[in-house]
């Protein structure tokens, strides 16, 4: 098996405590950084689709994450000299009047293992702060935000709708969360929608390469 | 026409019910222990028995720990007896006096004497050290979690000694909530490993004891755990969610578990809320599941809605229901 393989199928495995020294075999072996990335990006794919279709569960996706994140600090200092392999700035929030942040910190991993550079503005997000981030950011690419209860929808639809008509260009905004469907996304003017942390990540990629 | 009591068993063995069970009618909780876990008011902040920060924050549905690096309680799970230390639950008999009273004046020909004990292991574990930390442990550190839970287990088995011993209850309402709306946080197999078990010991020990009825909440999908809850001497699952497939888990497991719930809190539970909309809900969850092995509720893990008159609209409509379909 290749060392990239041995990389792809010990992150998908969560293997935490092997994946720094084999991303480090791989470079020692010639492979170029932006390849070793690209192949942990790949099995977060697999890890994603695999949660989206209840083959795998939370734990499982977590523990590829963190996997990979190892992986990622042991490239690190190899991507600087390789150019931006980023899919741009990702911010995202859980709106106004909730605190559920669980549901939007795996969708945030997930969107990070895709690539992006997550900004993670917490949890009761007033409207405006999204904007306020955006504005603060380079290269935002994609805002995607979070409503857990009924009782939000309402301060998400607000949220889209700030952003939307705040007058600023050249991101996506997407949304999700327990009581969200594609149908509201639709109505309040999302970009796009996803009802899980493993496809935000597909949808997310989507959003930003468009 | 059958007591409440008599009418709950008639649901649960599949006899000859006289109407439908409404939502927590059976259950009497005593709640005024010297035992009961404190949750924080509406806008407060607490730190529990077990050193856990909780606050709730005013116009949320409901309390939340808080895991920031100040208030996590368990930073390092392979040093979780350095933190972790159980509450003191022996009283003197004088605190007893008014959950006696409580115990005394329920008539348990019509209602259970019910005592309520959250959050269960599951959630303990992720109370104590976040949720994300929690569930890569049970990967990383699987015999530090085995440990702890074991730990929590002994306490919940004494626990249920303090309760036993004063009140005698005969039913048992345990919170822990194992899911979001569509899966289990854990694999069947990994829920297998680390809580079957301790769960078969509670709720084992309850049993001998005298309770004679579990209620297990988990407002959440669980169908894959269902074998298990049965395994453990669950005879409720409270809090049943639409996407389990309500209709096929009675077929298949209706002689050995009762499923309360099929009626989602966040749609008939919300500020804008109307007795039409409470009606259709209860209407199809009743139409469509049937009068055995069937409990129609809200998913809300009590007696209680988060917005006024919901609780009593929502047992009106089944009321109704009783009048058609009985």
């Amino acid at each position: 098996m290749s060392k990239l393989q041995d990389v792809k199928l010990n992150v998908e495995k969560g293997k935490t405590k092997l994946v720094a020294g084999l991303v480090q075999e791989a470079l020692d072996e010639g492979n170029a950084a932006k390849d070793i990335l690209q192949a942990m990006v790949d099995s977060m794919g697999v890890v994603g689709d695999k949660f989206s279709s209840g083959e795998i569960f939370v734990p499982e996706m977590l523990i590829a994450a963190k996997a990979m994140a190892k992986g990622v600090d042991v490239l690190r200092p190899h991507l600087a000299g390789e150019g931006s392999v980023s899919l741009g700035t990702c911010i995202i929030g859980t709106v106004a009047g909730d605190l559920h942040d669980i549901g939007k910190n795996l969708v945030s991993m997930m969107i990070e293992s895709a690539g992006f550079d997550m900004v993670d503005i917490g949890v009761d997000v007033p409207a405006q702060k999204f904007v306020d981030t955006i504005k603060e950011n380079e290269n935002v690419k994609l805002v995607a935000c979070s409503a857990l209860l009924t009782t939000t929808m309402p301060a998400l639809k607000e949220a889209v709708a700030t952003i939307k008509g705040s007058g600023l260009e050249g991101f996506k905004v997407m949304v999700g969360g327990a009581p969200i469907t594609a149908e509201f996304a639709a109505e309040i003017g999302a970009d796009g929608f996803a009802p899980d942390a493993g496809s935000a990540a597909v949808k997310a990629k989507e959003l930003a390469q468009a | 026409m059958l007591t409440k009591r008599q009418n709950l068993v008639e649901v649960m063995k599949g006899g000859n019910p006289d109407r439908f069970v409404k939502q927590y009618e059976c259950f009497n909780m005593i709640m005024n222990t010297p035992i009961t876990r404190k949750k924080p008011p509406i806008g407060g902040e607490i730190v529990n028995e077990w050193g856990v920060t909780t606050r709730w924050p005013e116009g949320q549905i409901g309390a939340f720990p808080v895991h920031d690096e100040e208030h996590t309680v368990v930073k390092d799970i392979t040093k979780w007896r350095d933190v972790v230390k159980a509450p003191n639950i022996k009283f003197p008999a004088e605190a007893w006096a008014e959950a006696k009273a409580s115990a005394a004046a329920v008539d348990r020909t019509e209602q259970y004497c019910t005592v309520f004990v959250a959050p269960g292991l599951f959630e303990h574990v992720h109370y104590l050290m976040s949720m994300e930390e929690a569930l890569m442990a049970f990967y990383e550190e699987p015999e530090a979690m085995h440990e702890l839970i074991e730990y929590l287990t002994d306490w919940e088995i004494e626990l249920a000694k303090e309760f036993i011993t004063h009140i005698k209850p005969d039913a048992l309402f345990h919170h822990d909530d194992w899911g979001s709306q569509i899966n289990s946080f854990l694999s069947p197999s990994m829920f297998e490993e680390f809580f079957l078990e301790p769960y078969k010991r509670i709720y084992g020990f309850y049993k001998e004891n005298g309770v004679e009825l579990v209620v297990h909440h988990s407002d959440s999908y669980a169908a894959n755990l269902v074998p298990y809850m049965i395994d453990m001497g669950i005879d409720i699952w409270q809090g049943v969610m639409k996407t389990n497939n309500i209709p096929e888990l009675i077929k298949k497991y209706g002689e050995k578990i009762t499923f309360m719930g099929g009626l989602h809190s966040g749609e008939i539970d919300f500020p804008g809320w109307t007795q039409d909309i409470i009606a259709t809900e209860v209407e199809k969850a009743c139409t469509e599941y049937g009068k055995l092995y069937y409990i129609p509720g809200s998913s809300q893990g009590l007696a209680i809605s988060s917005f006024p008159g919901v609780y009593e609209a929502t047992d009106e409509e089944i009321e109704k229901m009783s009048k058609k379909m009985f």
